[in-house]
C-alpha cells in the first residue's frame, strides 16, 4: 500500500470523496457516480484514493513526454491538462483519457484554473522557458508540488525566488533533466569513487546563447492564445517560427529567442553542465566569477569563457584544442573532460534516484515521502547559475565576478541589469 | 582609439525605418556599438541621445521596442524623458519598463511612481511590478492604498510589497490581512511570509517571530489555510534555530 500524500483529513477532497464512496457512502451522494474497477485498484494498482493527483501545463513536445510517464504510473491519477494551443491541449486530454477509458481530464487554457484546483498535489510544467519561474511559484502558493522540465530558469535572479517559495511552502520541486543523472555515469562514477583525486580542470563544450527574434508578423491563428502564450515576455506578432516547440535553437523555435529562451546554451547546457558539476560535486557551490577569452590576435582561436569555483575547480567552456595542456583524466563523449591531481580520494557514494522509474519515479517517491528529490530544485539552481553567467559574459564580452550572497555581480553595473527583465503586464515576480 | 560614430548613422537610419521582418542585418553594428560604449562614456552618451531619438519620433513599435532595449542596458536618466511618455501609452507602456526597470536613479524611480498614480488597469500593475523589483520604499503606501480594493490589483500589490519587503511593507500588510479574505488573503500571507523572511535574514529575529506567531494564530483552525499554517510553523522553527 502506498503511503499517501499528507493534506488535511478534515479538508473534503476528491481522494476523501472516493475513499468515502469506496466503503459505503454512495447512496448519500445524489449525482450518479461510478465506482470503477481502475477507481477501486486491483492487485497491481492502488486505488484511487491512495493515488497521486496530478495536471500538466503545457502538454506538447516535451511536454507530452512527461505526461506519458507520469500516465504511465500506476500511483497517479491524472485528471486535468492546460496548455494554450488547442491542439496540445486536445491531445493531451486525449491521452490521459485513453488512459483510463473515461473523458474525466479537464483541459485548461490557463493555468490558474488548473492550479486552483484543491484536489491536486502535483502539477508538471513543460513550458517555454519564460513561464517557469512564474508557474513554479503560484505552483508552491497553491499547495502543489512541481515537476519542473529543465532549464528551470530563464534569468539568475528567478532561481532564488523558486527556491525561497519552494521551501516557504514546504514543497517538493524538481528539475526535469533525466540526463544528469542516466548519462554521465562515464564521468560521475571515476569523480566519485576517488580516482580522480582533487579536480581542477574541467572542458566543456557548450551551445550558443539565444538570440534576438526579428521574425515577420503573421496572422494569429485561432487554435493558440498567443497572449498567453507570450504571458511575461514582451508583446510581438504571432509567427509560428517563434513558438514552435521543436528541439533547434538556430531559428524558427522559442528555444532559439531570448525572450522566451536561454538557447542552446541552457538548453542542452542544463544537461552538459548538469552533468559536469554532478560529477564535480558542485551542486552546492555557485561561480565566484566567469572569465571572458576574447578572440585571439591572430584571430585563430574563437572567444570563449572559464567559470571559476570557490574550491578551485575551472570550468573552461569550449576551450581552443591546443590550449587545454591537461591530460584529462576522465572524458564524456559530449565532449567532457574532467582534469584531477590523480591522488585517490575516499570514495563517496554516488546519489540515486529514490523510488522506480528513474527521474519520474524519483519525483513522485519524494512527493510521497517529503524527501529532497535527486534534482531538487536548489542544486538544479545553483547549476544554472554557469549558463546564465557565461551568457552574460558572451554578451557583454567581458570577464565578471559573482557574488553569491547579494547574488549580483561586483563592480559591473551593465551586468547586473541583466539579472533579471521586466514582466509584461499584469504579470509580477 | 576612439569609436566611429559616423559609422552608425546609417544603421541608425535603418533602425528608424525598421518594422518585423525587414532586413535585420544592420543590428550588428549597433549591437556591436552598446558592448563598445562600456567605459566609453561619450560613445554612451551619443547612442542614448540616438535611441531617444527613435523613441520620440515616428517609428514603428518594432523600431521603438528594440530602442528599449538598448537603453535597458546604457539608458541613464538622460533616457528618462524619451521614455516616460511612453509608460502611459498601451503598445509601448512595457518596454519602456524594460528600460526603465533597471535604471538606477531617482528619475526613472519617479516616472514609474508617477505613471503608476495616472494609470489604471494592467498598465498600473506594470508600475507596479517594476516598482517592486526595484525594492522601491517610497512605493509602498502607493501600493498599501491598493490592498483594500479590487482583488486582482490587490494580489498584485501584496506580491508587490512582498517584493519590497521592508519594515513599511510588512506594517501596512499586517495592517490589511485582518480584513482579507480569499484569494486576496492567501497573498497578503504570502507577502508577509516575505517579510519575515527577509528580516531573519539580517537577524531581525523577534520582528520575524511575531510575524510567524501572528499567521499562525490566523490559520489555526482553518483547513483551507492549512499550507500557510504549515509555512508559519516552519518559519517558527527557522527563528528558534537562528543564532540570536
Amino acid at each position: 500500500m502506498l503511503k499517501r500524500v499528507s493534506r488535511d483529513p478534515r479538508s473534503p477532497s476528491r481522494r476523501k470523496f472516493l475513499k468515502t464512496t469506496a466503503t459505503g457512502g454512495l447512496a448519500a451522494v445524489s449525482a450518479p457516480y461510478i465506482l470503477t474497477s481502475k477507481a477501486l485498484g486491483d492487485a497491481t494498482t492502488p486505488p484511487a484514493s491512495d493515488r497521486l493527483v496530478m495536471g500538466g501545463i503545457g502538454v506538447g513536445n516535451m511536454g507530452s513526454g512527461d505526461q506519458g510517464a507520469f500516465l504511465g504510473r500506476s500511483d497517479v491519477q491524472y485528471v486535468a491538462v492546460c496548455d494554450v494551443r488547442q491542439k496540445w491541449r486536445e491531445g493531451g486530454k486525449a491521452r490521459a483519457d485513453g488512459r483510463y477509458g473515461n473523458k474525466d481530464c479537464a483541459a485548461y487554457v490557463d493555468f490558474r484554473e488548473l492550479l486552483a484546483r484543491d484536489d491536486i498535489d502535483a502539477v508538471h510544467i513543460a513550458t517555454p522557458d519564460h513561464w517557469h519561474a512564474i508557474m513554479t511559484i503560484a505552483a508552491c502558493r497553491a499547495g502543489k508540488d512541481v515537476y519542473l522540465q529543465k532549464p528551470e530558469t530563464l534569468t539568475l535572479r528567478e532561481g532564488p525566488l523558486m527556491i525561497a517559495a519552494a521551501r516557504r511552502y514546504g514543497r517538493v520541486v524538481s528539475g526535469g533533466s533525466q540526463r544528469v543523472l542516466e548519462d554521465y555515469r562515464a564521468i560521475v562514477e571515476p569523480c566519485w569513487a576517488g580516482e580522480v583525486g582533487a579536480i581542477k580542470s574541467i572542458d566543456i563544450n557548450v551551445g550558443p546563447p539565444s538570440m534576438a527574434c526579428y521574425l515577420p508578423a503573421q496572422e494569429t491563428p485561432p487554435d493558440i492564445d498567443w497572449d498567453l502564450w507570450l504571458g511575461p515576455a514582451p508583446w510581438e506578432p504571432y509567427n509560428p517560427g517563434r513558438c514552435d516547440g521543436n528541439f533547434g535553437c538556430n531559428g524558427g523555435s522559442w528555444r532559439s529567442y531570448v525572450d522566451y529562451s536561454g538557447g542552446s546554451l541552457t538548453d542542452w547546457g542544463a544537461h552538459n553542465f548538469g552533468g559536469t558539476i554532478f560529477a564535480a560535486d558542485l551542486l552546492e557551490l555557485q561561480p565566484a566569477s566567469v572569465t571572458y577569452h576574447p578572440v585571439s590576435a591572430d584571430g585563430k582561436d574563437a572567444a570563449y569563457v572559464s567559470l571559476d569555483y570557490p574550491n578551485g575547480v575551472a570550468i573552461h567552456c569550449n576551450r581552443p584544442q591546443h590550449l587545454r595542456t591537461e591530460k584529462p583524466s576522465v572524458s564524456h563523449e559530449r565532449g567532457i573532460q574532467i582534469t584531477g591531481d590523480g591522488r585517490a580520494r575516499e570514495a563517496k557514494p554516488v546519489p540515486a534516484y529514490r523510488g522506480s522509474g528513474g527521474i519520474y519515479g524519483d519525483f513522485l517517491e519524494c512527493v510521497k515521502t517529503r524527501e529532497r528529490p535527486f534534482r531538487d530544485i536548489e542544486p538544479a539552481v545553483n547549476t544554472m547559475t554557469a549558463p546564465h553567467m557565461v551568457a552574460i559574459a558572451v554578451r557583454l564580452q567581458r570577464s565578471l565576478k559573482w557574488d553569491r550572497t547579494t547574488q549580483r555581480f561586483t563592480g559591473d553595473e551593465e551586468a547586473n541589469r541583466l539579472l533579471d527583465r521586466a514582466r509584461r503586464e499584469p504579470w509580477i515576480l | 582609439m576612439a569609436y566611429d560614430l559616423a559609422s552608425l548613422d546609417a544603421p541608425f537610419s535603418s533602425l528608424q525605418a525598421y518594422d518585423w521582418g525587414a532586413d535585420a542585418g544592420f543590428f550588428k553594428a549597433i549591437d556591436d556599438a552598446v558592448i563598445a560604449a562600456h567605459g566609453d562614456a561619450a560613445v554612451r552618451a551619443e547612442l542614448e541621445k540616438r535611441f531617444s531619438a527613435i523613441l520620440s519620433g515616428g517609428a514603428s513599435r518594432a523600431a521603438k521596442e528594440y530602442a528599449c532595449r538598448k537603453l535597458s542596458m546604457i539608458g541613464t536618466a538622460a533616457s528618462v524623458p524619451a521614455l516616460a511618455p511612453l509608460l502611459l501609452q498601451k503598445e509601448h507602456s512595457h518596454m519602456a519598463r524594460f528600460a526603465l526597470e533597471r535604471i538606477d536613479g531617482a528619475e526613472a524611480a519617479d516616472a514609474l511612481r508617477k505613471a503608476f498614480s495616472s494609470l489604471d488597469g494592467d498598465l498600473k500593475l506594470g508600475m507596479m511590478a517594476s516598482l517592486a523589483a526595484r525594492r522601491d520604499g517610497a512605493s509602498v503606501p502607493l501600493f498599501a492604498a491598493l490592498l483594500a480594493g479590487d482583488e486582482k490589483a490587490a494580489i498584485a500589490a501584496a506580491d508587490a510589497l512582498g517584493m519590497i519587503r521592508d519594515a513599511a511593507a510588512a506594517r501596512v500588510l499586517e495592517a490589511a490581512a485582518g480584513s482579507a479574505s480569499g484569494r486576496k488573503s492567501l497573498a497578503i500571507t504570502d507577502a508577509r511570509l516575505a517579510c519575515a523572511e527577509a528580516m531573519l535574514a539580517v537577524g531581525k529575529r523577534s520582528e520575524a517571530m511575531a510575524i510567524y506567531r501572528a499567521i499562525e494564530a490566523s490559520a489555526a483552525g482553518k483547513p483551507s489555510a492549512r499550507p500557510t499554517l504549515m509555512a508559519a510553523k516552519r518559519g517558527i522553527v527557522a527563528c528558534l534555530d537562528a543564532t540570536p
